[in-house]
């Protein structure tokens, strides 16, 4: 049985990604954010770009570099874009503690206005990258179509999940959060492919996101446990469990002879 | 009443008790492995209960078809007739998920419990002869119930089972000369083809179905006609079958696991889901999911397609593409060694004798042996066919485990049918009777050559015929009945109807028991029925069943004391030689 | 004593054989309600499967309890019938009008059920597809051609730009986007990266390959974006994209077919010939 899993809840991105583009704005880069903020800056923007810079400091520096340029423990983070960072902190897929070929979703290691900052903050390296989507009331049935056609060979028509090769797996998509299934579809985080705006339009992507949650859900397993929704093999295990189990346990049982 | 009447009425016309009368006492062995096949009898009664409700609402065309109904994201949109009407059937047709969950559920059932029933049968030689012709006809009746579990899979026109019968198709393909001809004549075109849903239709609900129930109907009318096989016991012999009668006992068990097998599938077809069609969308060419299996009676083949090499060839510049070998020969040697499995053995044993007693496992190692290993090697095949899955759940590269299971593949039926080999020849030649009881001595012994010579190894065990029994016979009215009791008196077996004279009673008993003295008794009363006798043990408790034991100890024994008295029993049959003697002969002319 | 154990053992089991029936009968009753009721699959089968569970239960207490189990045995005829008897049926087979005895006749009869044997298999010719053409010609051609122009699965042409790095772009022959063998992807990947030349071309980077994995055909539409590889869920073949898309591990032996491509003067992409090779798996007569 597919575990009921708590699903954190995304904070408000909207006004997440409205921050985000009011420090961008203000501030066009690391130098002019290092050289003292003046007097125009909004004193709101002070405290959480310093929590931006602490955590990243304190966090990602290490393996990133102080200005995002990567080291040969962490890849560059210059123009990778809020959405991957978002995308990557709230899955709790970063930070890690020790290299590893593929993190794998945890809950997140920081708070939602952390996370903002940190985003803010990686912005601020500059080199632009998707923006955190907006993810709107989407249409199943097309998402439906989408999905077959771009998700279902990796992460399952099912949204189970896959094996790729060289231990590296296509993730299942139950816990995703839809801004967090959109950002990974506009950036393509590790091996996936991603899909920008000339491949899948922003309506696609809400519609897109819309079937994921849909799929999400425990309503579609209309025909009882889905067994993880793994397919034939578990199917096939659970039939010979029973067959052995209750047929021929029944069998056996009634063949025995009463009077022995 | 009514039923009396009836039963009357029908009799006047066509004179069936006597017929009714042998039927009804045909005697079924007790053992529990003799009823596997039952299961899948069952199992395939159930196919065909709820594929008939189904075929009311499947529509088998891959015309264009608009969902409507509850499955939101589908609804609207345009699929095959076929896969719109499953999904249908699945959403907004009440109870029709439950049938159709159900059937799967059997499919998957009916096909295990034929793997089951092949295993004891293999196991156990009841193959021999005179068995071959019923051997060849189980094996026909696996083929076809994996090709139509196979087509029945595909019928939705699924994405998963899209790919699937792709596969299939490439696998034709590869056939060489008649590969591409053998998948236009089935398919009228290239993969995808219009006609593919319907002709797997008439298929999947007439042409195979009816086939089966022909082969299942010679299938038990040889049984019926040759009768069970058992296993060698007190008072079995090769001419005679031990256990319980058609009516009343057996029909009460057999409708009881009848009846459990629709509880057992019901439960999984509400409970378990299975195959949601509506999750894995229709099929389309360019679209593709994983992971993607097969259920798990064709997964062999997959894994085997999985872990075949990648080697093709040409012969004389035409292409002999790798899913050929694991595909098409791997499965042809498969049906072809089953089908051949009864002449190769005797052939390399030259038994030619009849068979109506089963060999134990262990009395063949080399059978056992073969055996184990071919199973260990389908079943390594079912298994490399979710390598992808173990290697999710697993953690580990896919590449790492394919290579692992290219070496198991090899190496392990080896290795397991040596192993079984050795057991069962530890457990022949030692004391131990069960595989708990073996030494690490009794295995050591086991890998030295034979001490016998190798071909009087082979030699089934003969129970012994003379050992010491007794045939009684008794009149009971007109009528006359028998039974044979063996030195201990522990077993008694009664005949399973009464015969009219005492000639046919003394008949029956020389068939069943040939050269166990007979003797005429004045008529005691059958035991009492076991059944009620073990009631009461559960029921009273100890005190209770030390006092039955008492009480039965001192009725046998003043009934052994009374079967002493008039015919003494050791001499040839004294009270009855002259009627006895000339009735073997004079009854067969 | 076995007297009075016996009656009382029987009504126990008697009791609990009816209870069961009742339990039964309590279950189908449960199924009709929820059925109409609309109350769902799983109530439905646990209904059901209740309604089964105490017949079979009954039953089997039935069998168990009430009715002699074992100890009958039935002789078995043996079947290896005696001489005379054989010779007996020989004789009614081989009688003197038997028709077994006319060899010309029979000879005649066999052939002419041979030659209605024979001719009851053209008819079968039917079922190969109505075109008349050789089914691995049609294998081998597809809808793509000179001048087809590449469309999406909506069926909207595509241009260069439509082709970004770091994805994978599923293409159609424009009007036949459900043809089987026809469905094709593009990617841009770094043309310096280039260890061996796509079979059909690349411009600036964008190859386009059949979509049909050579093993056993199923779409390859895992793209391992950065590795250059993509991957078939059926059987785990893994392309080299980077190398001519030949296959680098799993049972496949032959590389993708990649389709050559130009744009067009409207701008937008089309093939100028066919796959390079036939799409999808290998057959016979397989060039």
């Amino acid at each position: 049985m597919r575990r009921r899993r708590t699903v954190t809840l995304p904070a408000a991105h909207p006004r997440r990604a409205l921050a985000a583009g009011v420090v961008l704005v203000l501030a066009a880069g690391p130098v002019a954010l290092a050289s003292a903020p003046g007097p125009a800056a909004p004193a709101t923007t002070a405290p959480a770009a310093d929590l931006g810079s602490r955590l990243y400091l304190e966090q990602c520096a290490s393996c990133h570099g102080p200005q995002g340029q990567g080291s040969q423990r962490g890849p560059s983070l210059i123009g990778v874009g809020p959405a991957s960072v978002d995308f990557q902190l709230s899955t709790g897929r970063m930070p890690v503690t020790q290299e590893v070929q593929q993190s794998s979703r945890r809950p997140p290691v920081f708070s939602p206005e952390e996370i903002s900052a940190l985003v803010d903050h990686v912005a601020s390296f500059g080199g632009g990258g998707p923006q955190i989507p907006r993810v709107g009331p989407g249409d199943v049935v097309p998402g439906r179509d989408l999905f077959a056609a771009n998700c279902a060979p990796c992460h399952g028509a099912t949204g189970s999940g896959a094996v790729l090769t060289n231990g590296w797996i296509a993730p299942p998509l139950y816990d995703a959060s839809p801004t967090q299934v959109a950002e990974a579809v506009r950036v393509g985080p590790g091996l996936m492919p991603a899909f920008p705006s000339q491949v899948l339009t922003d309506r696609q992507v809400d519609d897109l996101t819309g079937y994921v949650r849909e799929l999400r859900g425990e309503r579609l397993d209309r025909g009882g446990n889905p067994l993880g929704r793994l397919g034939p093999l578990a199917e096939g295990l659970v039939a010979w469990a029973v067959v052995l189990g209750l047929l021929v346990g029944a069998v056996r049982w009634l063949s025995r002879r009463a009077g022995e | 009443m009514i039923l009396g009447s009836l039963a009357r009425a029908l009799d006047d016309r066509f004179r069936l008790s006597p017929i009714t009368r042998r039927a009804l006492a045909k005697v079924f062995p007790d053992h529990w492995s003799f009823m596997l096949g039952e299961i899948a009898l069952y199992s395939f009664v159930t196919l065909i209960l709820t594929g008939v409700y189904l075929t009311f609402f499947f529509d088998a065309s891959s015309a264009d078809r608009v969902y409507h109904g509850s499955y939101a994201p589908l609804d609207g949109a345009t699929t095959s007739a076929a896969y719109a009407s499953t999904v249908r059937l699945s959403w907004d047709v009440r109870a029709g998920l439950l049938i159709r969950q159900t059937h799967h559920w059997a499919a998957l059932a009916f096909v295990a419990a034929i793997m089951l029933h092949l295993a004891r049968i293999f196991f156990t030689g009841a193959f021999r002869k005179p068995r071959e012709l019923n051997w060849l006809i189980g094996v026909t009746m696996l083929a076809l119930a994996l090709a139509n579990g196979f087509t029945g899979y595909s019928m939705p026109d699924d994405l998963v089972s899209g790919l699937g019968l792709r596969i299939i198709t490439s696998v034709v393909e590869s056939i060489p000369v008649v590969g591409t001809w053998l998948v236009a004549l089935a398919l009228a075109g290239e993969f995808p083809s219009d006609e593919m849903i319907p002709r797997m239709f008439v298929t999947h609900v007439l042409l195979v179905p009816a086939v089966l129930v022909a082969l299942i109907s010679l299938h038990l009318g040889a049984v019926v006609r040759q009768k069970h096989t058992q296993f060698p016991g007190p008072g079995r012999t090769e001419h005679n079958v031990v256990g319980s009668r058609l009516w009343p006992s057996y029909t009460l068990r057999t409708l009881a696991l009848f009846s459990w097998i629709l509880a057992v599938l019901f439960a999984l077809g509400g409970l378990v889901q299975i195959n949601p069609v509506w999750l894995y969308g229709p099929f389309e060419p360019a679209q593709s999911t994983s992971p993607a299996q097969p259920d798990w009676y064709v997964a062999w083949g997959d894994g085997a397609l999985r872990l075949f090499p990648p080697w093709e060839f040409r012969v004389g510049g035409y292409l002999v593409p790798a899913p050929f070998f694991p595909g098409v020969v791997l499965g042809g040697l498969t049906f072809l060694l089953l089908y051949l499995w009864p002449f190769l053995e005797r052939w390399r044993t030259g038994d030619r004798q009849l068979h109506q007693l089963l060999d134990r496992p262990r009395d063949h190692p080399a059978r056992i042996g073969i055996g184990v290993c071919a199973l260990t090697f389908y079943g390594l095949l079912v298994v490399a066919a979710g390598d992808d899955i173990l290697a999710r759940l697993l953690r580990v590269p896919v590449y790492d485990l394919l290579t692992l299971f290219r070496i198991l593949v090899l190496v392990l039926p080896v290795l397991a049918g040596v192993l079984a080999f050795l057991v069962a020849r530890a457990l022949r030649r030692g004391e131990a009777s069960s595989l708990g009881e073996l030494t690490r001595a009794d295995l050591r012994r086991a890998t030295r050559p034979a001490p016998r010579r190798p071909a009087g190894q082979d030699e089934p065990e003969v129970p012994d015929l003379h050992r010491p029994g007794q045939v009684e016979l008794w009149p009971e009215g007109a009528l006359w009945r028998w039974r044979y009791r063996d030195d201990t008196g522990q077993v008694t077996l009664t005949s399973n109807r009464a015969v009219t004279s005492r000639e046919e009673a003394v008949g029956a008993a020389r068939l069943a028991y040939p050269g166990v003295d007979r003797a005429v008794v004045p008529g005691p009363p059958p035991p009492p029925p076991p059944g009620r006798v073990r009631t009461a043990l559960r029921r009273w408790g100890r005190a209770a069943a030390a006092g039955s034991l008492l009480v039965g100890l001192l009725l046998d024994h003043r009934r052994r004391g009374g079967r002493r008295g008039p015919p003494p029993p050791d001499p040839a049959e004294p009270g009855s030689p002259p009627a006895d003697e000339p009735a073997g002969p004079s009854g067969r002319p | 004593m076995n007297g009075g154990t016996q009656p009382k053992a029987e009504r126990a089991a008697s009791r609990r054989i009816a209870g069961a029936f009742l339990v039964s009968a309590a279950g189908a009753i449960g199924f009709a309600v929820t059925y109409g009721l609309d109350g769902g699959t799983q109530w439905e089968g646990v209904c059901l499967a209740v309604a089964f569970a105490g017949l079979a239960v009954g039953l089997a207490v039935w069998s168990r309890r009430l009715v002699r189990v074992g100890g009958y045995v039935e002789e078995h005829e043996g079947f290896t019938p005696p001489p005379a008897e054989q010779a007996m049926t020989a004789a009614v087979l081989h009688a003197p009008d038997s028709p077994t005895r006319r060899w010309g006749l029979l000879a005649a009869l066999g052939f002419a059920l041979t030659a209605l044997g024979v001719a009851a298999l053209f008819p079968l010719r039917s079922l190969l597809p109505s075109d008349r053409q050789r089914p691995a010609r049609s294998l081998k051609d597809t809808p793509w051609g000179p001048g087809v122009r590449l469309v999406d699965g909506e069926g909207r042409p595509l241009r260069p730009e439509d082709v970004p790095a770091d994805t994978l772009v599923g293409v159609f022959p424009e009007g036949g986007v459900d043809v089987g063998d026809a469905p094709a992807f593009a990617v841009r990947l770094d043309p310096g990266r280039f260890i061996r030349q796509p079979a059909g071309g690349h411009l600036g980077g964008l190859a386009v390959w059949s979509l049909l994995c050579t093993h056993a055909g199923c779409p390859v539409r895992l793209y391992l974006k950065g590795t250059g590889r993509v991957l078939c869920p059926c059987h785990q073949s893994s392309f080299d994209l980077l190398a001519g898309a030949r296959p680098v591990a799993g049972p496949a032996a032959r590389p993708l077919p990649g389709l050559p491509v130009e744009v067009g003067s409207d701008g937008y992409l089309r093939a100028t010939g066919d796959f390079t090779s036939p799409p999808g798996a290998g057959f016979w007569s397989r060039p």
